[in-house]
């Protein structure tokens, strides 16, 4: 005999959370099964970058709760993004159908996804992250970069000064959030010339002064194209930058060859084919 | 009559609308009859006309990872076995 499933089933049921991406360009980037997370839940929260992105996702379901809210001059931003993660887990504890949705790819530089699937899953909680096409991946296809070709460092600029990093000009570098390089209170949403100053500084170590630097954003709406700019570096910290403007630097110098590694490879395939003959 | 957000939606999914020229998208968003402020944004190539048609706010993007604000997280096991936290810059007062 077959069991009918109890409508309490539906009062009792585990709520749940999908962090999905929105992609970088309404209309262009949103997956299907992105946008199935967002149908099928029972509440929506949003982190986009364009209010009329979101104007979009709220066509989309008729409970989206938009986190832009919760930023704020003067406060700090991991105050806001706790707030976010408490904001969710709060619905998913009430046993609902939560989806974060995220502008770009939502574990990208981006603190609270993961923060919050990590705690929803910690609490025994069904939670998950669906990619998103991001602002990296329409910069490779912006600027025509294959980052396969002669490697690429990503890190947000602010590491590069709060941190030792080491640098390698033989590839590309691409650097995040320059406009708010610097800013060690995570309450400013931009910093002024004498922090990127700081930053020329630093780069100057590994290129010269007159090394190209590309500024680069993704278009958002699709009636918009993509912002790119090109200067010298020598000219980065008198630039009017964005916090959603990325600096990109291509390489300064040839890939040395590491000709000890070679040798030893050298060996190793004279080794193969003597194997292969006895 | 699609408003502005499906016609939105309808040039980004659109290969053929997503890159076309701001003349011709023009062109196409006036035969259609859409809204003043999207044709406007389209033909100056500034979408702030659109967002002031449409209310929406300018959001901030900013969303970091390995930032000295994580000094405010509260400890957690993972977070004590993180080299990256051991080495943070005490925060401004």
């Amino acid at each position: 005999m077959n069991t009918p499933i109890s409508p309490a089933l539906d009062v009792t049921r585990r709520g749940s959370l999908a962090c999905v991406g929105l992609g970088m360009t309404l209309g262009s980037h949103l997956t299907p099964l992105a946008r199935s997370h967002i149908e099928q839940a029972d509440v929506v929260f949003a982190a986009l970058s364009d209010g009329v992105v979101e104007l979009w996702l709220e066509r989309m379901h008729p409970d989206v709760r938009s986190l832009q809210p919760y930023y704020a001059e003067g406060k700090s931003r991991m105050k806001t993004y706790r707030q976010w993660v408490e904001l969710m887990m709060a619905e998913v504890r009430a046993g609902k159908r939560v989806c974060g949705v995220f502008y770009g790819h939502p574990g990208v530089f981006a603190w609270s996804p993961h923060k919050a699937i990590a705690m929803a899953r910690a609490e025994g909680f069904e939670a998950h992250m669906e990619p998103g096409i991001s602002a990296e991946d329409c910069l490779y296809a912006d600027l025509g970069i294959d980052p396969g070709r002669y490697g690429c460092q990503h890190f947000e600029a602010s590491q590069l000064l709060f941190y030792e990093r080491r640098i390698d000009p033989a590839g590309y570098l691409v650097l995040w959030q320059a406009g708010l390089v610097g800013d060690r209170s995570l309450a400013r949403f931009k910093t002024g010339s004498a922090y990127r100053q700081l930053l020329v500084e630093l780069l100057e170590q590994d290129y010269p002064l007159g090394h190209p630097v590309i500024i680069y954003r993704a278009a958002t709406l699709p009636i918009d194209r993509p912002r790119i700019r090109h200067m010298a570096l020598r000219d980065l910290a008198q630039a009017t930058l964005t916090p959603e403007e990325t600096i990109v630097l291509p390489p300064a110098c040839i890939l040395k060859p590491n000709l000890a590694m070679h040798e030893r490879l050298e060996a190793l395939d004279r080794q193969d084919k003597t194997d292969a003959l006895a | 009559m699609a408003d502005a957000i499906e016609m939105l939606e309808t040039i980004g999914r659109s290969a053929s609308l997503r890159h076309a020229s701001a003349e011709e998208l023009t062109h196409i968003l006036e035969r259609e009859l859409a809204p003043e402020a999207l044709v406007a944004a389209v033909t100056q190539e500034d979408s702030s006309l659109l967002h002031a048609m449409l209310g929406s706010r300018l959001n901030q993007v900013p969303q970091v990872v390995q930032t000295p604000g994580r000094e405010e997280e509260e400890p957690e096991p993972e977070d004590e076995e993180d080299p990256l936290t051991s080495v943070i810059p005490s925060r401004p007062k």
